[in-house]
């Protein structure tokens, strides 16, 4: 089992056919999902977005999706395009005197022009109106179907150049979807669009991990009666089980480096962390107690690991070193149930779930303060994963009875609800930034 | 009667793959026929009778294999029908059918199969004592009998400290059968975390209802 086999050749016949049906009946349904923003940042920045040249030829809308990308963020206010017409799309057709009388700072302009063989050449331009100079000007050559993450790359561009953080707008999201009695594990773009499931089964699914590169995600499934860790191969569809021992398997939380992950296994007795290649070898035990161990978060810089342990009676969130050693440390004392830890992307703070008064919150606390800040206002809120830029943070909470997903900024301020067209919608995982793949 | 429909279902979706193979095996067949029609205008002007009777050979070949496909499936079809017999062994024993009968009796212990649990607890509550000792004696009575603990919770808060949970659960049941003396090995624990839940409301009434501990005596007849 040290190498991505395909499907058919690892699992049982009858799994296999029944994969194989849920697979080839897969494009179809692929629900979409809505985005309600509610609340907004401190200071907006004003942004005004003129449609593109051309644009209209093309079923992706470019201006339109980078200004939704925008104004999901919260962190930006939408200038109005006026009624002057031809609308610019080269810095030269600019009136900026008209434009600062329509209250605009910055600009977006651009154009779309089609180009053989189905590709189409995008410009776009951010220009700053009070100095009448462009920030940034790129020019993008895509196949046609490829304008949608065309247009959440350049409002990532835009985000970073006036924000100063990474953009998200051109990463990828995972979660499942429960219909009656299937569950789906879905990949979708961070806007929810393009959603197609890569796992249906009649068997819950839960707890799926992004590897650091984007190519692989990590889940657990009952499809076999118990709880089994998969990998599944994002980029050939393949999958190989990583644990599948005597007990209970779950957790998988990928190191930075890709190579390892922590699990959480019973094979041992009692929910114990447990270290194992990402080809299901070198498995190696990380605690040994009689209490439950389980959650594993690693930090970014690979040196500790986060977890949820009852070993002081109730459970709270624990660190030790990622090789073993030494006593694990207890980090969060208030309340009685603290779970779920991950670690931001810079390592200085961690999400998790805090339960007070009844109800399940996401909080966030600093590890060298202890700071501890409760970000959501639900009662029954799950599964909190982070932006990979640290900004946002995606998670399963509940409105009149159905799951639903809700995102919240770091600092509390904006929020938003995600649904399902039907059914319910959990265990969100948010994937790593486009150039990580470059790191492994 | 659980396994046996589990059974039933992945025949079903055997049976159903098949059918996708026999469709795809229906378009080839089309395409071979169109290739065939070419073909015999091309024998015609040649007069190449091997040819001609080559393409008779695949359309044979073809014949043959959507003749075997169709045996096949109807094989699997038969399958579906073949129902296990219930009440003539559980883990390799010979259970009669007043053993059967005793677990089932009403107002039993033995007919209780479900401990409940306190919220984030697993300790086995008083209450349940009487339960777990009656199925531990019925164990010890037939030792070569296995069953399966499956240990659930309520839906709040973490799904994995909630599978760890459940595993919390179903170990205690099967720890405190082991301590009344029964073999370690006829008993298998399981958790399903929050993920099958009985009781579908927000409220304590189903919260409670989740949070158990369930003992499932495989291939029990209904």
């Amino acid at each position: 089992m040290s190498t991505f086999i395909p499907i058919h050749r690892l699992v049982s016949w009858s799994a296999a056919a029944a994969l194989l049906l849920c697979m080839i009946c897969g494009r179809a349904a692929a629900a979409p999902i809505a985005i309600e923003i509610i609340g907004g940042g401190a200071n907006q920045i004003p942004i005004t977005v003129v449609p593109f040249a051309n644009e209209d030829r093309f079923a992706q809308r470019m201006a339109q999706i980078i200004s939704a990308d925008l104004q999901r963020s919260g962190l930006f206010k939408l200038g109005s395009i006026g009624s002057a017409r031809p609308l610019p799309a080269e810095p030269s057709e600019i009136n900026y005197r008209y434009w600062k009388g329509e209250g605009a700072e910055t600009m977006v302009i651009g154009s779309v022009s089609e180009k053989t063989d189905g590709h189409a050449e995008v410009r776009f331009r951010l220009m700053d109106v009070a100095k009448q100079s462009q920030v940034l000007g790129f020019s993008y050559t895509v196949s046609v179907p490829q304008l949608r993450m065309t247009a959440h790359k350049i409002a990532d561009m835009i985000y970073e150049k006036l924000t100063g953080d990474a953009g998200v707008f051109a990463t990828k999201i995972c979660y499942v979807t429960k219909n009656e009695n299937r569950f789906e594990l879905q990949v979708a773009d961070a806007d929810g669009f393009n959603s197609d499931f890569i796992l249906a089964h009649r068997e819950p699914i839960i707890s799926p991990q992004w590897s650091p590169d984007g190519t692989r995600i990590a889940y657990v499934s009952f499809e076999r009666r118990k709880p089994i860790v998969f990998v599944h191969n994002l980029l050939d569809g393949t999958r190989t089980v990583l644990a599948n021992f005597e007990g209970s398997n779950s957790a998988p939380s990928w190191s930075p480096d890709g190579k390892k992950l922590a699990i959480v296994l019973t094979k041992d007795g009692t929910s114990n962390l447990y270290l194992i290649g990402a080809d299901g070898t070198g498995l190696s035990r990380l605690t040994s107690n009689q209490a439950i161990d389980t959650e594993p978060s690693f930090s970014p810089d690979g040196k500790f690991i986060l977890f949820t342990s009852d070993r002081a009676g109730s459970p709270q969130i624990y660190r030790m070193r990622a090789d073993g050693q030494g006593e694990a440390e207890r980090l969060t004392f208030e309340g009685s149930y603290n779970v779920t830890p991950r670690y931001s992307p810079d390592g200085k703070s961690f999400i998790f779930i805090h339960r007070e008064e009844g109800h399940f919150n996401v909080a966030v606390q600093d590890i060298a303060t202890r700071q501890m800040q409760i970000l959501t206002a639900g009662s029954l809120d799950q599964s909190p994963t982070f932006a990979p830029n640290g900004k946002m943070i995606l998670y399963a909470s509940e409105t009149k009875g159905r799951g639903i997903l809700a995102a919240v900024s770091s600092d509390g301020r904006i929020k938003q609800k995600i649904t399902a067209q039907s059914g319910d919608i959990r265990e969100p995982a948010w994937g790593p930034l486009p150039n990580n793949r470059r790191k492994e | 009667m659980k396994n046996n429909l589990y059974a039933l279902s992945l025949t079903l979706l055997l049976a159903a793959c098949a059918s996708q193979g026999q469709k795809s095996a229906d378009i080839e067949q089309r395409d071979l026929f169109d290739q065939q029609q070419a073909q015999r205008q091309q024998a015609a002007k040649t007069q190449d009778a091997d040819r001609q009777a080559k393409i008779a050979k695949e359309q044979e070949e073809l014949k043959r294999q959507l003749d075997e496909q169709q045996r096949r499936q109807q094989a699997q079809n038969d399958q579906a029908i073949v129902k296990p017999l219930p009440g003539t062994g559980v883990g390799g024993s010979q259970l009669k059918g007043d053993a059967w009968a005793q677990l089932k009796e009403p107002g039993s212990a033995l007919a209780k199969r479900s401990v409940y649990y306190e919220y984030n607890r697993y300790e086995i509550k008083e209450e349940y004592v009487p339960v777990i000792e009656a199925h531990g004696k019925f164990l010890m009575d037939h030792n070569d009998l296995k069953i399966a603990v499956q240990g659930n919770c309520d839906d709040r808060g973490s799904r994995e400290y909630n599978l760890a949970l459940g595993q919390r659960r179903a170990d205690s049941v099967k720890r405190a059968m082991v301590l009344l003396g029964v073999g370690e090995k006829q008993i298998e624990t399981v958790s399903f975390g929050a993920e099958k839940p009985v009781a579908f409301g927000q409220d304590e009434e189903s919260w409670a209802k989740n949070r158990r501990a369930d003992i499932v005596y495989p291939n029990e007849p209904q």
